[in-house]
C-alpha cells in the first residue's frame, strides 16, 4: 500500500493544495488574494513535476490492488486537466474578485474538483470511478452557485438536482455490472476475476442484464459529456455560472466523463466483445442526435454563453463519434477512434478554454454576454477578439486550427469503421455550425459600433492565457504529430 | 431465488396486515356499536410522551440550525470512526495512528475555517 504512494502524489499535492488554500484564504487579506491564486498555481505545478518524475522514473504502473492506475492514458490525461485548471486559474485572476469574500473558496474548489477529475481518470474500479466522480460534481455544483446572484443560484440548483439522479443513474448501472460480475474492479492484473473478464467469457446469459448496465452508465455519463438528450443543464448553466467556472465545466468535466468513458467501455466492456457492437452502435445514435439537437439549438442563441454551452452539446456528439467508430485501427492496434477522441479533446480544452476566456475578457468590460454587443469588437478589444475569431474557427473545423486535423481525424477513424452515415451527418452539421461560429465573426469585424469606447485592456495575465491558447491552437493545427502520438500512446493501454 | 423472495414477501404482507388489523377491527367495532364513544379533550389530544403538547408540530425552524446540524454531524461522524480504531487501537499498529492522525487534521482544517469564518457565531 505504502509503496505505491508515490504514484499517487500527483492528486495528493492537488488536494493538500487546496486545503493549504483554505486555510491561507483565513489570514491573507482582501486585497492580496490573488496571492492565493498564486499558492493554487504552485501546488499545480508541483504536481505536474512529481507526475514528470514519476514518468521519468517509469513508475507506470495498476496500484492500489487495481482499484487505480498510473498508465499513459492517466498520465495524458493528469497533464491535461491540470493545464486546464492552471490557465482558468490565471485566467480569472482579473474575475476573482466578484467572488467578494469567496475567492479562498474558488480557488479550493477548482483544485477539489480537479483532483477529482485527476483521480477519474486513472480509476479503474467503479467505487473509485463513483467516489472521484462525486468529489469532481459536487465541487462543481459548489462553483456554479458561487456567485450567489439569482442567476447563478437558479443554474446551480438545476445543475444539483439534475446531477444527483445522474448519479444515482451511474450508481445503478454499476449495481448490475457488480451484479454480473461479483467484484467492482474494471481489469486485474493478478488473474482474478473482473468485469473485462467476465465479459470477454460471457454468455448470452448476461447480455440483457449488460445492457441494462450500459444504458444506464451511458445516461449518467452523458450527463456529465452534455450530450442529448442530457443536455439539458448545459446551456442554464454555461450562462448563469461564473464566467471562470463555465469555462472549466465544459473542458475539464467533459474532458473527465470521457475519460471515464474510455475506461468503462473501452477497457471494461471492450470493443470486440459480444456487447462490443451493441454500445458503439448505442454511441453513434448519440452522436448523431447530439451534433443535430446541438447545432439547431445554437443557431437560435442571442447569448453568446448560452450559445457556447450548445455548441459544447454538439461537440460532444463529434466526440461521440469516435467511440463509435473505436474498432478502426492503425499501425494493426491503435485504436484511431480512441485515440481520435483523447487528440479531440486535447485541442478542444485549448480551443474552447481559448473562447470562454475571450469572452469573458469582453464581457467583464461590457457587462454583457449578448452576442449584439460584440459589433466592432475587433476594434475595441483587438487581442480577445482576434483569440476568440482564431477558436472560433477551430470549434468550426477549419484549417489551419487543431480543430480541422482533430476532425479530419476523427471522420477518418469514422470511415475506416464503416460509420459513413455517421460521418455525413457530422460533415452535415459542421456546416450549419459555421453558421452561428462565424455569426459571431461577423459580429466582432464586419458591425461598426457608432461612439463606442475602446475598452480597457485586459491584464497582462488573461492576455497572455490568451495568446498562448490561440498559440496552442495554431501549433497543433500546422503540426500536430507530437500530440496525435501522445494520444496514440495514451490508447495504447487498452488496446 | 425465487424462494427467498417469497420469504421477503411474506413478511411485507405481515408488515402490511399488522398495522391494517387494527385499524380495520377500531373501525367494525365502532359500526357494529362494540366500542363506547365517549370523546373529550384530554382522551383526543395528540399523544407526546405524558407532556401537555404546545402549539403545531409543523413549526419553522430558524434556517441558520443548518450550520450547526452541518458542524454537529462532521464531528458526530468523527466520533464514530475514532472509536473503532480506538478499541482496535493495539492491533491497528503506527500505520492506523498515522491515518487517524491525518484524518483528525483533516477535521480540523475544516474546524478552523468553520470558526474563522465564523459559523459558530449567532448572527
Amino acid at each position: 500500500m505504502l509503496a505505491s504512494l508515490d504514484r499517487f502524489g500527483p492528486e495528493l499535492a492537488v488536494m493538500a493544495t487546496a486545503g493549504l488554500v483554505l486555510l491561507a484564504d483565513l489570514v491573507v487579506p482582501r486585497r492580496h488574494k490573488a496571492w492565493l491564486a498564486g499558492l493554487s498555481v504552485a501546488g499545480l505545478l508541483a504536481a505536474a513535476l512529481w507526475l514528470v518524475i514519476l514518468v521519468l522514473r517509469g513508475r507506470q504502473a495498476s496500484f492500489f490492488d487495481d482499484s487505480m492506475a498510473l498508465d499513459n492514458f492517466s498520465i495524458f490525461f493528469i497533464f491535461l486537466f491540470i493545464a486546464v485548471c492552471g490557465t482558468v486559474i490565471i485566467a480569472s485572476l482579473d474575475y476573482a474578485p466578484r467572488f467578494g469574500s469567496h475567492q479562498g473558496e474558488f480557488f479550493a474548489l477548482m483544485l477539489l474538483a480537479t483532483s477529482g477529475m485527476m483521480l477519474l481518470a486513472g480509476a479503474r474500479d467503479l467505487v473509485t470511478i463513483f467516489v472521484s466522480l462525486e468529489l469532481t460534481s459536487i465541487s462543481q455544483f459548489i462553483l456554479a452557485g458561487l456567485l450567489r446572484d439569482d442567476k447563478g443560484s437558479e443554474a446551480a440548483l438545476k445543475y444539483l438536482l439534475l446531477g444527483a439522479i445522474a448519479s444515482a443513474v451511474i450508481l445503478y448501472g454499476m449495481a448490475f455490472l457488480f451484479g454480473i460480475a461479483g467484484t467492482t474492479r474494471l481489469v486485474t492484473t493478478n488473474g482474478a476475476p473482473s468485469i473485462a473478464s467476465t465479459i470477454a467469457a460471457g454468455d448470452a446469459g448476461i447480455r440483457s442484464a449488460l445492457i441494462l448496465s450500459m444504458v444506464f452508465l451511458a445516461a449518467g455519463f452523458g450527463f456529465k459529456m452534455a450530450v442529448v438528450p442530457f443536455q439539458m443543464w448545459t446551456p442554464d448553466v454555461y450562462q448563469g455560472a461564473p464566467t471562470p467556472v463555465a469555462a472549466f465545466l465544459s473542458v475539464g468535466s467533459k474532458a473527465a466523463a470521457f475519460a471515464v468513458v474510455l475506461r468503462i467501455f473501452y477497457e471494461g466492456f471492450g470493443p470486440n466483445t459480444f456487447v462490443g457492437n451493441d454500445w458503439k452502435e448505442m454511441f453513434a445514435i448519440l452522436a448523431a442526435v447530439s451534433m443535430c439537437v446541438g447545432n439547431v439549438m445554437a443557431l437560435r442563441q442571442t447569448n453568446i454563453r448560452r450559445m457556447l454551452g450548445y455548441s459544447s452539446v454538439a461537440q460532444a456528439g463529434n466526440f461521440l463519434v469516435g467511440l463509435a467508430a473505436i474498432s478502426a485501427l492503425t499501425n494493426g492496434r491503435t485504436s484511431l477512434g480512441a485515440s481520435g477522441v483523447v487528440f479531440f479533446l486535447a485541442t478542444y480544452a485549448f480551443t474552447n478554454l481559448g473562447a470562454f476566456i475571450a469572452v469573458m475578457a469582453i464581457s467583464n468590460r461590457t457587462d454583457s454576454d449578448e452576442i449584439a454587443d460584440y459589433a466592432g469588437m475587433g476594434r475595441r478589444a483587438p487581442i480577445p477578439a482576434a483569440v476568440l475569431l482564431f477558436c472560433l474557427l477551430s470549434l468550426t473545423g477549419l484549417p489551419p486550427t487543431a480543430g480541422f486535423i482533430a476532425k479530419v481525424y476523427i471522420f477518418n477513424a469514422a470511415v475506416q469503421a464503416d460509420l459513413v452515415w455517421l460521418v455525413i451527418v457530422a460533415v452535415l452539421n459542421t456546416a450549419v455550425s459555421a453558421f452561428y461560429y462565424l455569426g459571431v465573426a461577423r459580429q466582432m469585424y464586419l458591425e461598426t459600433a457608432e461612439g463606442l469606447p475602446t475598452l480597457v485592456r485586459a491584464p497582462w495575465a488573461t492576455q497572455g492565457i490568451l495568446v498562448v491558447a490561440a498559440m496552442g491552437v495554431l501549433t497543433f493545427g500546422v503540426y500536430p504529430i507530437p500530440l496525435i502520438e501522445a494520444a496514440q500512446r495514451a490508447v495504447n493501454v487498452f488496446g | 431465488m425465487i424462494e427467498q423472495f417469497g420469504r421477503a414477501g411474506f413478511l411485507l404482507i405481515f408488515a402490511i396486515a399488522f398495522p391494517l388489523i387494527p385499524i380495520a377491527a377500531s373501525v367494525a367495532l365502532g359500526v357494529f356499536r362494540i366500542r363506547p364513544r365517549k370523546p373529550d379533550p384530554i382522551k383526543s389530544s395528540v399523544y407526546e410522551c405524558g407532556m401537555v403538547p404546545v402549539g403545531d408540530a409543523l413549526v419553522r425552524y430558524n434556517v441558520r440550525y443548518y450550520l450547526f446540524a452541518l458542524l454537529f454531524v462532521v464531528f458526530d461522524v468523527e466520533a464514530v470512526f475514532l472509536y473503532p480504531w480506538a478499541v482496535a487501537y493495539r492491533a491497528l499498529g503506527v500505520y492506523a495512528f498515522v491515518e487517524a492522525l491525518i484524518f483528525i487534521a483533516i477535521l480540523f482544517v475544516g474546524y478552523v475555517y468553520a470558526w474563522r469564518k465564523r459559523a459558530m457565531e449567532w448572527i
